[in-house]
């Protein structure tokens, strides 16, 4: 369809995404303009990809299946969860073992608790098994696309910087460090 | 239209410190062109010189302009945040791409001509394709290395009596990876590679044409009344024009285009092209699918778009998506390189699915094997996809790799 360009799927690790509690207003003119949220190192994001361990799968739905998965990179846990509307990507998780290596893509959801606070979550769209290398692949790409987000907010190139000094503390220090735990564990 | 105009007046009143009602300037403005029939630039005009006298007012001072603008001809303009005044014949108006944008077009005068934009919050009248404005208060632009000017709330336009000449819009043959600029009349001798199904019945025919260097969109209307390009035939193209929509390039055919078709085939040339990333997605028609014994295209339920309801012959393929986290690419893979990539040969397949009494099942088993996976392809780009030649499974990561972005972050 013309004038359509698919949502680039974000490299971000667990950690930041736990850390993200910004869900940008969406366009109220396009009825299907995305949901975007905004990460602490400045990405805004609608769809990303992750490869992680699963640690835990629980069917947490009442009439119908509703899953939810814990699935860890070397930062922290992402929580995705799966239903009816998911059909796929719940059939892998019924049927996954813990631990694998799951790659999934899918959609970032921000919520707020009532006690105020901010979840984020992971709705999948794909969700497969994949190896080890596929694992250390993504933690180097994460990495490495991570490192870029903190230097472009750094030297004041990143597009979202207004945005990130309005909502975030700009402590980037934490994020650097957060990176290179990550990679200190692939070595 | 008159309310446009008389606010122009008001404004520039205003600017020499004279205040007149607009309901004062509208009335009169309406006066003389509905019930006297004048033109509208002469209504204007004698309009502006009842006020002017009215309240002692120069003519030159009303007419010089804002101080900063200078007039210039269109080649002079090589500096962006000027403010600058032209003489200039709109020479062709565009759709605008953005709500934010009343009109956009190409403007030229004596010595070439020069992209403009029109903000729609700037109230200006309509510019009409064809005709002479006096343009004043205008600024320029800059946009790597090519210059527009824009039009905004302060600029005066005034239509001219005059017809203002612009250079010949001679078109020249040119290659297809020259084409690099919006709105210039060009010659191609191109082959037809691709027929699309038109989207719009304005759309007489659209798809790919191609030569040497490369291959273009081609969109030809419908109210052109051109003849029909057959898939496959090479043709000389005279008189078309070039657009731009999200940094893609295409040439629209319209009713001053000629074509001829040439007795030699132009050989079609395509750049090779990289892709590394994660497969994320794998759409619709991918796997074990059905094709038209006549015309080759995927059947649709058992069905051809073309020849109905026919007896399929079996393939293999798989229209992927990779994504590198900051871009993505849609890949066509062919039977070959779907069985090399999957592991699966059609023969398989075709068992797989008897097995299971349902073809969707070879599909599944391809996604489980490939999604989430890093790939590298190689091979041309097509309009969307990208046609695989070549398919490498990411490397492992080395500890080289993991030292040099640690070195960056400690």
């Amino acid at each position: 369809m013309a004038g359509f360009t698919r949502e680039v799927a974000y490299r971000i690790f667990a950690h930041e995404l736990k850390d993200t509690s910004v869900a940008l207003e969406r366009d109220l003119e396009n009825a299907y303009a995305p949901q975007y949220v905004l990460t602490p190192t400045g990405a805004k994001v609608n769809r990303v990809f992750i490869v992680g361990t699963l640690t835990e799968t629980e069917d947490i739905g009442t009439d119908t299946e509703y899953w939810r998965a814990r699935i860890s990179d070397p930062t922290g846990t992402f929580f995705v969860y799966a239903g009816q509307y998911q059909p796929d990507a719940t059939r892998v998780l019924a049927e996954a073992s813990v631990p694998e290596f799951l790659a999934v893509v899918g959609k970032v959801g921000v919520y707020t608790t009532e006690d105020g606070n901010v979840i984020t979550s992971i709705r999948p769209e794909t969700i497969s098994v994949v190896d080890a290398p596929t694992r250390d692949r993504w933690v180097l790409e994460t990495a490495r696309q991570t490192i870029d987000r903190i230097k472009r907010l750094e030297d004041g190139s990143s597009e979202n910087l207004a945005m990130v000094e309005e909502h975030y503390s700009l402590d980037l220090e934490q994020y650097r460090q957060m990176v290179a735990s990550a990679l200190e564990s692939m070595r | 239209m008159i309310q446009e105009t008389s606010e122009q007046i008001r404004k520039r009143f205003l600017e020499l410190n004279v205040e007149i009602e607009s309901s004062e300037i509208e009335r009169r403005l309406r006066d003389l062109i509905e019930r006297f029939k004048v033109p509208a630039s002469e209504a204007e005009r004698s309009v502006v010189s009842y006020f002017l006298r009215e309240h002692n007012i120069k003519r030159e001072d009303y007419y010089s302009t804002i101080e900063g603008a200078s007039s210039t001809q269109i080649a002079d303009i090589n500096e962006s945040g000027q403010w600058v005044n032209l003489r200039a014949k709109v020479v062709q108006l565009w759709e605008s791409t953005s709500p934010t944008i009343a009109q956009v077009g190409l403007i030229g005068d004596e010595t070439g001509t020069i992209k403009f934009v029109k903000w729609a919050k700037s109230n200006l009248p309509t510019l009409v394709e064809g005709k002479s404005y006096s343009l004043e208060n205008m600024t320029t632009d800059e946009w790597q290395g090519r210059f527009s000017v824009k039009m905004n709330r302060t600029t005066r336009i005034s239509e001219l009596d005059e017809d203002i000449e612009t250079p010949d819009r001679e078109a020249h043959l040119v290659t297809i990876d020259s084409i690099d600029e919006s709105g210039q009349w060009i010659n191609l001798r191109a082959k037809v590679v691709q027929l699309w199904e038109s989207e719009h019945e304005s759309i007489d025919q659209v798809g790919l044409i191609g030569d040497e260097t490369g291959t273009i969109k081609f969109v030809k209307w419908a109210k052109s009344e051109l003849p029909a390009l057959v898939e496959g035939k090479s043709y000389s193209f005279e008189n078309l024009t070039t657009d731009e929509f999200d940094g893609r390039f295409s040439v629209k055919f319209s009713r001053n285009t000629s074509i001829e078709e040439l007795d030699e085939e132009i050989e079609v040339g395509f750049t090779a092209t990289e892709f590394a990333g994660a497969m994320v997605h794998i759409q619709e028609g991918s796997g074990l699918i059905r094709r038209c014994p006549i015309c080759n295209r995927a059947l649709m339920k058992g069905t051809c778009m073309e020849h109905g309801n026919v007896d399929g012959i079996h393939d293999l393929r798989i229209k992927a998506v990779l994504d590198n986290g900051s871009a993505v690419q849609e890949a066509l893979l062919n039977r070959e390189i779907t069985e090399s990539t999957s592991g699966i040969t059609l023969d398989e397949a075709k068992e797989m699915a008897v097995d299971a009494l349902d073809q969707s099942v070879v599909l599944d088993e391809m996604k489980k094997r490939l999604l989430g996976r890093y790939y590298t392809m190689t091979g041309r780009v097509l309009d969307r996809y990208l046609l695989v030649e070549s398919v490498l499974p990411m490397e492992a990561i080395t500890h080289s790799e993991i030292d040099a972005l640690l070195a960056e972050v400690t």
